[in-house]
């Protein structure tokens, strides 16, 4: 190990370290003495938390996986009106987050709501309410989740079945099959690696969402740990309890880990693959196949952003009482930050990685990068966790001055738990980027007299510049989406859409919500516009 | 210090922790020679240009360049400071640069003797199509020859070839390998190539060194590798040739139950009485219709300027004949073929 110590081995090793010290924390909590809050839980609530993260669990998959598959298929082999469209218009869904999904689906369906309105300007005054379906409580978090979360699904599922070759197709005809025979037993399972990550990540999502089932009032294990360190100020249950989700997380974790590895095994050589032929859809089925992708379409995108558009326009007062400069400044701030940070280190990790070639630096990576698998309320608790021990164990032994001021309740607390929140989405972002780049290519850089810093600079970085521009944008993407971590750490006074939207709508104003719910949708769209193409690259295009 | 203008000496490679080739002895005696690696693939000979290069060390032996030590248990100068150029097999070009750029990345900013042109290497290796293009736009030979070009026109002290020509065009190759011997020997470019054609290392290279089994077998010039192989795994790597059971009846003769007395010059001195293994090569005989000995086709393969006829002798062994093509007459398959009688060897060699 020491013979490869270098500053790139150094630098690695440090950016992982820093990541995996607070993930350390929520386990080593668990043996640490809670308050009798645990015990109340514990013989009362902890079953309904688990019973309804369960459900919701259960239900969110069943759901986002039928109309992710299918959707993915229509556009990936069919051609219909507005199927080019569709391709890219289904992942506008990412641009609203369950928890303004879940604003709008209230607004809508509550007594005297949108929908009420509708029916009353299209046939005048009537008792409309009790017709009108309530989606609240858990279906409405299901919904809500759902229709969110779908894009995993549908984007895994979409690449896989363009790298399908037409040589499997027709493969598969040759020996007989054909229709839903084709679907089920050839297209179908060579997707099923693809379909099974996308599943875990919306698993992941789910068990991690705390805006939507916290407006919603379910109790699962993400809102229980917000409420034992909120309402009860006990650290350490929280911190049990998260161990107790992560159980969960890390289980789909490997899940969706092997499943990646055995995805690999379903992208065609460049030899092999043929490129496949779109079937055009008569008539019928092609009216069908608009209907359904319309619909998701609809629901998953237009339907929230027309509800936070017609709120906005209805009451124009919230608009103007509200600080969007303030608060666009705010977000712009927290995101290019973030970001900027989130990329350099993790360019900085992957290329210390990749000189370094060192298994105990893999092995840190490797678990570094489960970050992402762990709920933002747990990485924030575990944080605070963590700077209370060096505050109260070291700083305070050394008879220094309290650190936790710059950490709690502050920009720099912040920005360090989006960090380890995001990390691995921006490690593994930039480490696809260097998979491209031949080790060859390196080692012709040495032999022409470059040094590990100038190759670094003068190939790595001009090579890897659009997979940063990528993963910038994908990160500032979940940082604009992201709840609970800013709720925790957030600065007094220090507001961005998505809390001004989450504070407004606990108190019950959800047209006020509406305003900077639409300010959110508006941004994460032209951040989704701006990437579409990496989004939905195709390699063979 | 060594002699040598490149010198390996007693040296292990290894890569990953698994040790590949054992006690190299290899050398290149003044600048501009090339030598060559032959041997089967996965026996180590990409890793002996790698560790030569400087990308991987050793714990044993050293390696020398120009009477300075590059490589040992203590020494390992960087790959950036050898002045060593590697084309690798795979495609190792930059792949967000064009092919001009890719090539000219490895000018020198000082001119130095060696004065290699930017142009007249394009030319000699057909580039000048493809130089606009990016990496993934071209083919795997073109690929390879852009690769070449860079190593060529950074005017190492030492140039590696690893398998320089494998996705070249067989049409294109042996131009390739005219013009490419003339530059090296022109701008004096001492080089080693690993190849597994032997035909390539024996037209390119001064010396060939052959690495069978994890170590150097036969480090020699080419003809005496292939006329003069000094152990039976070099004759089974080459095959080109079959052994034949003998025995040694004199100064200059031997007899073999099949083929009868057998004269020639021995390489090396074998007692009367002793059993060998003698070498038997494809031209070592010579085809008589009238002879006495007939022995049966059993295969016929056409080479262009020969055929190599396979026969049967009695006790069932396969031996390999050299005929013209133009010889009038061409033996079926079971049909009987004439070895000319008595049978004369240039030199003799057994084993």
């Amino acid at each position: 190990m020491f013979r490869h110590l270098n500053i790139w081995f150094l630098s690695s090793f440090f950016i992982s370290f820093i990541v995996i010290v607070p993930i350390l924390t929520v386990f080593s909590s668990f043996f640490e003495n809670t308050s009798n809050y645990f015990e109340i839980l514990k013989n009362t609530f902890l079953f309904e938390y688990t019973l309804n993260s369960l459900i919701l669990l259960t239900s969110v998959l069943i759901f986002t996986f039928i109309i992710g598959t299918v959707s993915a298929y229509l556009v990936s082999f069919y051609e219909f009106p507005f199927s080019n469209f569709f391709k890219w218009g289904l992942i506008l869904s990412f641009a609203v987050p369950p928890y303004i999904y879940a604003y709008s689906l209230t607004a809508f369906f509550e007594n005297y709501g949108t929908a009420y309105t509708i029916l009353k300007n299209l046939f005048g005054e009537g008792s409309y309410n009790k017709y009108i379906p309530k989606f609240d409580g858990m279906l409405g978090s299901i919904i809500s989740i759902s229709f969110s979360l779908f894009g995993y699904v549908y984007i895994l599922t979409r690449a896989s079945f363009l790298y399908q070759s037409q040589n499997l197709i027709d493969l598969g005809k040759n020996l007989g099959f054909s229709g839903f025979r084709l679907f089920s037993s050839i297209i179908l399972p060579s997707a099923r690696p693809a379909i099974v990550a996308g599943l875990s990540l919306v698993a992941m999502e789910t068990l991690a969402e705390f805006g939507a089932v916290d407006f919603f009032s379910i109790n699962t294990l993400t809102t229980g740990i917000y409420n034992s360190w909120i309402a009860f100020d006990d650290l350490a249950f929280a911190n049990q309890l998260s161990f107790f989700l992560l159980l969960f997380i890390f289980a789909l974790f490997i899940l969706e880990n092997i499943s990646r590895k055995n995805a690999k095994y379903h992208f065609n050589s460049r030899g092999g693959f043929k490129r496949k032929k779109k079937i055009l859809l008569n008539k019928y089925a092609a009216f069908w196949a608009l209907i359904f992708c319309f619909f998701i379409f609809f629901m998953s995108f237009l339907f929230p952003l027309s509800q936070m558009l017609y709120w906005t326009i209805k009451f124009p007062e919230n608009l103007l009482s509200l600080n969007v400069t303030g608060l666009f400044l705010n977000t712009v701030y927290l995101v290019f930050f973030s970001s900027l940070i989130l990329i350099i280190f993790s360019l900085i990790s992957n290329y210390g990685n990749r000189v370094s070639n060192n298994k105990f630096l893999n092995i840190l990576s490797t678990l570094s990068i489960s970050g992402y698998a762990i709920p933002g309320v747990i990485l924030a608790i575990a944080f605070i966790t963590f700077v209370a021990w060096i505050d109260e164990d070291i700083i305070k032994t050394l008879g220094l001055s309290s650190i936790k001021k710059f950490f709690i309740g502050s920009i720099l607390g912040l920005i360090l738990v989006y960090f380890i929140r995001f990390y691995s989405l921006a490690f593994n972002g930039i480490k696809s980027g260097y998979e491209k780049i031949n080790i060859y290519v390196d080692e012709s850089a040495y032999l022409l007299g470059y040094s590990k810093r100038k190759t670094f600079m003068n190939i790595h970085v001009p090579f890897l510049r659009n997979s940063l521009l990528f993963v910038g944008i994908l990160v500032s993407l979940e940082i604009i989406r992201e709840l609970p971590i800013a709720l925790i750490l957030r600065p007094f006074n220090f507001e961005t859409f998505a809390t001004t939207a989450y504070i407004s709508a606990s108190e019950d104003l959800l047209e006020a919500a509406a305003v900077p719910s639409l300010f959110l949708i508006i941004i994460a769209t032209l951040f989704i516009m701006i990437s579409s193409k990496y989004i939905l690259r195709d390699n063979h295009e | 210090m060594s002699k040598n203008f490149f010198e390996i000496k007693d040296v292990n490679f290894a890569i990953g922790g698994k040790e590949k080739v054992k006690n190299v002895n290899i050398y290149i005696e003044k600048e501009g020679d090339i030598i060559c690696l032959l041997g089967p693939s996965g026996i180590g000979k990409t890793t002996i240009l790698r560790t030569i290069a400087g990308l991987e060390k050793i714990n044993k032996g050293q390696i020398t360049l120009k009477d300075k030590i590059i490589s040992s248990d203590k020494i390992h100068i960087e790959p950036e400071k050898r002045n060593i150029a590697l084309s690798f097999q795979e495609n190792s070009l930059f792949p967000h640069y064009t092919v001009e750029k890719n090539i000219r990345l490895g000018e020198k900013k000082i001119s130095s003797d060696k004065n290699i042109n930017f142009k007249d290497i394009i030319n000699i290796l057909n580039l000048n199509n493809v130089l606009n293009k990016y990496p993934h736009q071209i083919s795997a030979g073109e690929s390879q020859r852009a690769s070449l070009a860079r190593s060529l026109i950074s005017e190492p002290d030492l140039l590696l070839l690893d398998e320089p020509l494998s996705n070249v065009d067989q049409s294109f190759k042996e131009d390739i390998q005219v013009e490419l011997k003339k530059i090296l020997k022109q701008k004096k470019i001492s080089t080693i190539i690993v190849t597994h054609d032997s035909y390539e290392a024996f037209y390119l290279g001064n010396k060939c060194a052959l690495i069978l089994e994890n170590e150097v077998k036969q480090f020699d010039d080419p003809y005496n590798v292939y006329h003069f192989p000094n152990s039976i795994e070099v004759v089974n790597f080459l095959n080109r040739g079959i052994l034949l059971p003998a025995k040694v009846t004199g100064g200059d003769t031997l007899e073999n139950d099949d083929l009868g007395i057998i004269k020639g010059k021995f390489i090396k001195h074998y007692p009367t009485g002793s059993e060998v293994r003698l070498l038997l090569q494809p031209e070592d005989l010579e085809h008589d219709d009238d002879s006495n000995l007939q022995l049966e086709v059993v295969d016929r393969k056409f080479r262009g300027t020969n055929f190599i006829y396979t026969l049967k002798t009695q006790s069932n062994l396969l031996i390999p004949v050299a005929v013209h093509t133009h010889h009038w007459e061409q033996h079926e398959i079971h049909e009987k073929f004439g070895i000319k009688r008595p049978i004369q060897l240039e030199h003799i060699v057994c084993f």
